[in-house]
């Protein structure tokens, strides 16, 4: 229905850039797959979905071990040194641009890894960090872009390192924000499956795959996260995730069935206990908790 | 027709008065100006919300629907109710995203009569519906204020003591015509702690804010369709909760949510929600499985009906969590205050900064944009800068 020149995408792509994970990567006498191979594949990812249309835009954020990073676009200075092309179409000067941003990249890799080199080593990375960021980016374009031109979003977040607990509240406000703005998050998981990410493609509709082998990231990346969403449908995806929405406690972080939620913060605990470890609420012990319906029967005085 | 979100606001009418204030840009527009001035009453708006309160976060709320004949006037477009009835849709989804196990029920009166429309419940696509319902029905007689509060009191009444009692009351007449003396009325409802506000269409009725102020609710007058939208919008954050709400540790559910398929053995089976529906909705592998009884439902949340356990996923209670640990204000700095020629960009979006100000969190000291800074404190809820280093990343929860 739409003429093709009217709507355009933007990819935000997450990648992980764990210094513990890669490191351990690196050390293997042959690794499954090296950050500068992974960063190469994203590339060919990046540079295809540009081709689709012309109006398409890419963005690249690290999300590192202790802060994200912004690579690409670059923060636009006025100097004639840094003018950033990515505004405005050069027709002929469209591989020039493929290699420009691609070069652009990898040298911020480079000098990422190699500034951060004594910093302690965590074995997750900040996620939700760098999803945020994403979020504000994708709400500045849909402010920029121009009149007529429809525009749809989706974050591609390639992990490989652990989940970071103390992260689900600041994750969660990206997905919920996420959602609410049409943003599908993608999910696409080397190594420790991340129960985050999994409720984050779920509520948002993307696609969550751990990928089966590292080395072939290339092929899923154009299979399974290039397609838009919109398309998505006519294709035989991997199947669904189950999801685990259970609740971690807040007292032991434990997954629970069954407990219990404090009426004023909804802070949820594995046991009653007769204080609110959130918001220092005292509660009437009804004992035993579970006959609170037949209370409400009381005669009023 | 919902695209004209963003525009004007009731902030139009302050423009008009400070048209002199107004500057054109450098290709002559005003937008620029407007757009800035717009951005200061946002901010101004932010800054008013009140923080460090107890939220009594288990609503249970009757929308009260005036469709008497004042109801079909023409001073709001199309008329009163259709415009009423487009508003609360968007208002019933804010309600049910900001308050997630929160009920709600509605009840409209014309004719001197009361009438229950939908039951409190936690399903806004259900109460939707109803409302588009409404829409091909007439407006008529009069509107009996009593004979509705006292419809919601039956229900509110049987409300837990833990979860909040409130009534919200879209009125168009400028009377009510009422079987009894609804200051007897008043006296249950204060007796009954029911917080009452209303949204008033034409002009202050003394009565009402006499039953508003009495009852510590909100009695306002609308100015025109944005204030309206504006004044609803209220009502969908908690109300501090009242001094009286019973705190208690509630003990809920977390369903392990079944995808069916092949792989995991399960039969078919019908849930309890469709249960007496006498379709075949409802007939499948799929579902949300109660972690007490076993008992099916299709969505949550709900109340299981065969043991009364209370069902939810974590998420849900998740998307309240912001009005718990809610973001500090940023600092607002002028852009005197950096080196002069020195470049300076948002930390979120990476724009240049050009406007006279830049705001800073004073946690991670990261500076952002007014666009962001706004988008940060109403949307996201959580700060770039500060979830991206593990030294600011958790938020502290507040309470007095
Ligand atoms: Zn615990
Ligand atoms: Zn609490
Ligand atoms: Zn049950
Ligand atoms: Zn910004
Ligand atoms: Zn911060």
């Amino acid at each position: 229905m739409a003429d093709s020149t009217s709507t355009c995408s933007l990819v935000v792509i997450i990648l992980d850039t764990n210094p513990a994970w890669w490191g351990r990567q690196s050390n293997h006498g042959n690794p499954k797959l090296s950050l500068s191979k992974c960063v190469d594949s994203l590339m060919t990812f990046a540079n295809s979905h540009l081709m689709m249309n012309h109006l398409n835009k890419i963005a690249f954020i690290a999300a590192h071990s202790n802060f994200s990073h912004f690579m690409y676009p670059k923060r636009q200075q006025r100097e004639v040194t840094d003018i950033d092309t990515n505004i405005g179409e050069i027709n002929d000067g469209k591989y020039e641009l493929f290699d420009r941003m691609n070069n652009q990249i990898k040298d911020e890799i480079k000098s990422l890894v190699l500034k951060n080199m004594e910093v302690e080593f965590e074995n997750d990375s900040l996620i939700a960090g760098a999803l945020s960021m994403a979020l504000c980016y994708i709400h500045r374009m849909e402010k920029e872009k121009p009149i007529g031109v429809k525009m749809t979003s989706r974050v591609l977040v390639v992990k490989a390192s652990e989940d970071n607990p103390a992260q689900y509240m600041n994750l969660m406000n990206t997905v919920f924000t996420a959602q609410k703005q049409n943003v599908v998050i993608d999910a696409c998981i080397l190594d420790n499956d991340s129960g985050l990410l999994q409720q984050a493609c779920d509520i948002t509709g993307g696609v969550y795959l751990k990928i089966p082998q590292p080395q072939g990231m290339l092929q899923y990346l154009l299979w399974v996260y290039l397609p838009d969403p919109s398309t998505r449908e006519q294709l035989t995806l991997p199947a669904r995730v189950q999801v685990d929405y259970r609740a971690a406690c807040f007292c032991h972080r434990n997954l629970i069935d069954i407990g219990y939620v404090c009426s004023v913060c909804l802070s949820i605990f594995c046991s009653f206990s007769p204080i609110c470890s959130t918001c220092q609420t005292t509660f009437k012990i009804i004992a035993p908790p579970k006959l609170t319906k037949k209370k409400s029967k009381k005669p009023t005085t | 027709m919902a695209d004209d979100d963003d525009k004007g606001y009731r902030w139009e009418t302050e423009y008009e008065k400070t048209w002199e204030v107004l500057q054109e840009d450098a290709e002559g527009s005003l937008q620029t100006s407007i757009d800035d001035m717009l951005h200061k009453a946002k901010r101004r708006k932010l800054l008013e919300k009140i923080t460090n309160v107890r939220l009594g976060m288990m609503r249970h709320l009757f929308i009260i629907i005036d469709m008497s004949v004042s109801m079909g006037d023409q001073d709001l477009k199309p008329t009163r109710l259709i415009c009423s009835l487009k508003l609360l849709e968007s208002f019933i989804e804010e309600y049910f995203d900001q308050n997630p196990i929160s009920q709600l029920g509605i009840i409209v009166t014309k004719n001197k009569r009361a009438e229950k429309i939908t039951e409190l419940g936690g399903n806004p696509r259900r109460h939707i519906s109803a409302l588009q319902k409404l829409k091909e029905r007439a407006c008529q007689g009069e509107p009996s204020l009593q004979n509705s509060l006292e419809l919601a009191l039956q229900t509110l009444r049987h409300m837990p003591s833990h979860a909040s009692r409130e009534i919200l009351t879209i009125y168009g007449s400028l009377t009510t015509c009422d079987p009894g003396d609804i200051v007897e009325t008043l006296k249950i409802l204060k007796d009954a702690h029911v917080r009452c506000s209303m949204v008033g269409l034409a002009a202050e009725v003394r009565i009402c804010k006499k039953i508003c102020s009495d009852t510590h609710g909100k009695y306002t007058v609308i100015l025109d369709e944005s204030h309206f939208k504006d004044l609803l919008n209220q009502h969908t954050s908690p109300p501090p909760a009242m001094m009286n709400t019973e705190s208690s540790l509630i003990r809920m559910g977390f369903p392990h949510q079944n995808l069916g398929g092949d792989r995991t053995g399960h039969k078919p089976s019908m849930c309890m929600c469709h249960l007496d529906s006498k379709t075949v909705e409802g007939f499948s592998t799929t579902g949300y499985f109660c972690p007490q009884c076993k008992s099916k439902y299709c969505e949550l949340p709900v109340e299981c009906k065969s043991c009364g356990l209370t069902l939810v996923s974590a998420p849900h209670l998740a998307r309240s969590y912001h009005h718990l640990f809610p973001l500090d204000q940023s600092k607002e700095v002028p852009i005197t205050d950096f080196d002069p020629g020195q470049h300076i960009f948002c930390s979120a979006c990476q724009i240049e900064i050009q406007e006279q100000s830049v705001y800073q969190c004073k946690k991670c000291k990261c500076i952002y944009c007014i666009d962001c800074d706004i988008f940060i404190h109403e949307t996201l809820h959580s700060c770039p800068g500060c979830s991206s280093s593990r030294q600011t990343q958790t938020a502290e929860a507040v309470f007095v």
